[in-house]
């Protein structure tokens, strides 16, 4: 028999897919447990998910979440840094720690049979740590060199001018996490004891436990490890989004031995919690969100400008930023940009195709399994359930609500949330090289941007 | 709590067999979830480049998702995305690879994907698909290396390491001006010479009937005939494993901290010895109890991150790395010192610390065969480099078998001043 090959094969019957169920429990001390069952593989993860995220941080503490989140591994009230370090790692566990804007998230992996051990770490990690006042200050300062670091690093750089530029100065979101040297400088143990005792409390905190255990084992030894922790829940501020500009800004930063130009586009965008929150994921993943979206065939495929583009509404309790970030070649920095309006204009005239919108609704519906794997992924995915207060079987229903979102609705989106009249473009490269070509691309004023780490 | 966590060995099942045309295949079911893992291995990588032409392994990756006879342009992209899978490609030294991950209704999709551009690249090929993924790569190379700070440091210990004539002496992504003479004669010889199906692997792993999936297979690769043999790795390809000297050098960048690099010349992946060597990785610099983090960043603050890594590769012989980053306050020539006087502390290594590195290797292991594109990753991987698929199960004895007394041998056998090359980083105008 001759194959044709001449056409892509149908699929075969499509098969269910159910996001593991997903059990919520409010304990006595205040504290929520969620738990996910898991079982092809001996493993689970356990991550405390704290309301002690950088829009929790009081003005002068900016960056003390991210201190106070490392600091933690400084060791407890029953055991010195190293001495954690050691019980955590011969299970095989490494302590991790990560802070969002919402969210200061502990997390650890390691083999099922060792919850009870994993838990008792982690809740003597987060209850009761010591914050010693060297540990502290060695920690400050890798963050302070951190700070440094990113000064230097394209990427990094990027990232941070990116928020300072779309954001008011003093909006909330105006800068990176990891805050800025001079604020740093001024932290020490007590500041990270202060946030710890003010923010670490079980009314704001969430134990998650994804893996191959019950629920019921979870429950018992979540309760053993956390059942007489007591505090009251208290609600994080209100973040500010202000933007900065008016009218599409060029802010260009000058880093003379840059070779290719990193670009950042964007605007304040929407909180999690709006209506066209499903529609925007679409429309992400037409803009630049996929490979095969708009940005990625133009500036790629189709010109050879650069190794990528990618696009991303950061959804937060308020409204983060929709940011678009590519790294072009320095000779082609002005007709990138261009190019990316171009397509911009174009979404936000015509919307997309109905072939478009349909090729993103089957990707996103069907990498969602694909990004479910782990014990790790599903952890994070809950971790999302909890701060954004969303029901438990949240998940087993999010398909069905990206499928069906019509065109015409992206369409709307797409003018409504498309701000082309107001971006900020953030451009680091080599001025000398760039400057002449952004000023007469006439997008909008180009404005020389210090490097105000 | 601090005894050594019981074994607990995880099996992954698996059959292979061989098509008559040489391409070898390893079916792995798992009904866990609705997804499939389709995963090729080809057994060339940048060690094949022959002079003149660094990246070209890496460039040809690249058009080997511009189209095939039967697939347009953009579509082998497109038809993924569309069944909401995702997909990527990897070059590295030894080896290109190709994986999708599928919903599991899908597997058809990627076999005629994968069956259409090992058996039809040719027809689709053009200069103008070349020229775009030429610039694409260029820009690949500014991204990762070029515009990157440290970020040619591979690129320049491969050159320390390996002598000229040795296939590992150039980096996977290869050189501006090689990249600008790669022709589509380069791509058509590249192809016939290595996109064999005598020399590639083909892996799935995830929600499938092993029969059904043999009998697609076998329609999609069947008729693909069977490569020429694969000439042999050009070059010198026979080091010894003792370097007789040390290679120095120390590169001024447009960074703000300094960082030092030590490269030790160990053996090849797969040697007794080589396992001893990751494990030491792992006691030098994989987590917050390990030995540099101990000493380096937590008590002497010279770091402010260490970072150990055993390269899994087999001409000849490997690499174990080592680097760290200066905190601003220390002086790169102490923290080279004492990234030395560490390393030669080994010859006194504790227990406890081999203990340690091989819980943490278990606990690696365990967690990276949770995803069906690593499973499947794996497996190509070792049916490659040993035609040995079931080493996925075994490796990790390999690992539990290695003893004190070995990583104190191996280090002072290895982990000599005279057998590596030390490469630091310094911010502009700060050498000395």
């Amino acid at each position: 028999m001759t194959l044709d090959r001449s056409s892509p094969p149908a699929p075969a019957p499509i098969r269910t897919f159910r996001f593991p169920s997903v059990e919520r429990r409010a304990l006595d001390s205040g504290a929520t447990l969620y738990s996910a069952q898991r079982g092809d593989l001996p493993l689970v993860t356990v991550r405390a998910v704290i309301d002690a995220g950088a829009a929790s941080e009081r003005a002068g503490e900016e960056g003390l979440a991210w201190l106070t989140a490392s600091a933690l591994e400084g060791g407890t009230a029953k055991r010195s840094g190293e001495a954690l370090a050691w019980e955590l790692e011969r299970l095989g566990a490494e302590l991790e720690t990560f802070v969002t804007w919402d969210a200061l998230n502990v997390e650890l992996t390691t083999r099922a049979d060792r919850l009870p051990d994993a838990l008792t770490l982690l809740a003597e990690i987060v209850r009761e740590p010591a914050f010693p006042a060297h540990e502290v200050e060695r920690l400050r300062n890798e963050q302070l060199a951190e700070i440094l670091r990113r000064s230097t690093e394209p990427r990094g750089l990027a990232d941070d001018a990116a928020v300072r530029c779309i954001y008011a100065e003093h909006a909330t979101y105006a800068r990176p996490i990891i805050g800025d040297e001079a604020r740093v400088q001024s932290f020490d143990n007590d500041a990270a004891a202060a946030f710890h005792r003010r923010r670490f409390t079980p009314g704001n905190t969430a134990i998650v436990v994804a893996g191959a255990v019950t629920v019921e084992v979870a429950l018992s030894e979540v309760e053993r490890a956390f059942g007489d922790w007591r505090g009251e829940r208290r609600p994080a501020p209100v973040p500010t989004t202000d933007a900065r500009v008016e009218r599409t800004t060029v802010f260009l930063v000058d880093r003379p031995s840059a070779v290719q130009s990193e670009l950042r586009l964007g605007h304040v965008g929407v909180p999690r919690h709006h209506p066209d929150y499903y529609a925007l994921l679409v429309l992400n993943t037409i803009v630049a969100g996929a490979f095969t979206s708009r940005l990625n065939m133009t500036l790629r495929e189709k010109h050879g400008f650069t190794y990528g583009v990618r696009s991303q509404f950061a959804f937060r309790r308020a409204a983060g930023p929709f940011i678009i970030q590519t790294a072009v070649a320095s000779d082609v920095t002005a007709r990138a940009v261009q190019e990316t309006l171009r397509e911009l204009n174009a979404m936000r005239d015509n919307g997309p195709t109905a072939a478009e919108v349909r090729t993103a609704r089957d990707y996103l519906a069907g990498t969602l399994p694909l990004e479910m794997q782990t014990t790790e992924h599903i952890t994070a995915r809950i971790a999302e359930l909890h701060t954004f207060q969303l029901d438990a079987d949240y998940f087993e229903h999010w398909r069905e609500r990206i499928g069906a979102v019509e065109r015409d609705v992206v369409e709307r989106v797409a003018r409504e949330h498309l701000h082309l009249d107001r971006l900020s473009i953030v451009v680091v490269g080599n001025a000398a090289d760039i400057e002449g070509d952004l000023d007469a691309l006439a997008v909008g004023d180009v404005i020389r941007h210090g490097n105000s780490a | 709590m601090s005894k050594r966590v019981a074994e607990q060995p995880v099996s992954i099942a698996f059959e292979r067999y061989r098509l008559d045309n040489g391409l070898r295949v390893v079916l792995s079911r798992d009904p866990n979830a609705p997804v499939v893992g389709v995963n090729l291995w080809y057994n060339v990588g940048s060690r094949n480049e022959r002079p003149g032409r660094t990246g070209f392994a890496h460039l040809f990756e690249h058009m080997m998702f511009q189209g095939s006879e039967h697939v347009p342009e953009m579509a082998h992209f497109a038809l993924i995305e569309q069944a909401g899978g995702s997909l990527n490609g990897s070059t590295w030294l030894d080896r290109t690879n190709y994986y999708e991950t599928l919903p599991a209704h899908y597997l058809e999709l990627g076999l005629w994907l994968e069956s259409d551009r090992l058996g039809w690249l040719l027809p689709a090929m053009t200069q103008e698909k070349l020229d775009n993924q030429r610039d694409v790569v260029k820009n690949e190379r500014r991204w990762r290396v070029d515009n990157q700070p440290y970020g040619d440091w591979d690129e320049r210990l491969q050159a320390m390491m390996y002598p000229p004539d040795h296939p590992y002496h150039h980096s996977v992504i290869g050189s501006m001006e090689d990249l600008d003479a790669a022709s589509l004669e380069d791509i058509e010889q590249f192809f016939r010479t290595y996109y064999a199906p005598n020399n590639a692997v083909l892996s799935l792993v995830g929600d499938f009937d092993p029969a059904q999936a043999r009998d697609l297979i076998g329609r999609y690769f069947d008729d693909i005939p069977k490569g020429a043999p694969i000439p042999p790795i050009p070059g010198r390809t026979e080091i010894p494993l003792d370097m007789a000297g040390e290679v120095r050098d120390t590169i001024e960048q447009d960074i703000s901290l300094a960082r030092v690099y030590q490269a030790y010349r160990i053996p090849a992946y797969g040697t007794d010895e080589y396992y001893a060597a990751l494990v030491t990785s792992y006691i030098l610099g994989n987590g917050k109890a390990a030995l540099l983090y101990r000493t380096l960043v937590r008590d002497r603050q010279l770091a402010q991150d260490v970072i150990a890594y055993a390269f899994p590769i087999v001409v000849g012989a490997s690499m174990l790395v080592v680097w760290a980053t200066a905190r601003p306050s220390a002086n790169v020539a102490d923290l080279d010192t004492a990234l030395t006087e560490q390393i030669e502390a080994l010859a006194a290594v504790d227990d406890v610390d081999v203990e340690r590195a091989v819980a943490m290797l278990e606990a690696r292991h365990l967690t990276d065969l949770q995803t069906v594109d690593e499973r499947a990753d794996q497996l190509s991987m070792y049916t490659t480099i040993f035609d040995d698929p079931d080493r996925i199960n075994t490796e990790l004895e390999r690992v539990r078998g290695v003893t004190t007394a070995d990583v104190r041998a191996f280090a002072a056998k290895c982990l000599r001043r005279d057998n590596r090359a030390v490469l630091r980083y310094v911010p502009n105008g700060a050498r000395s």
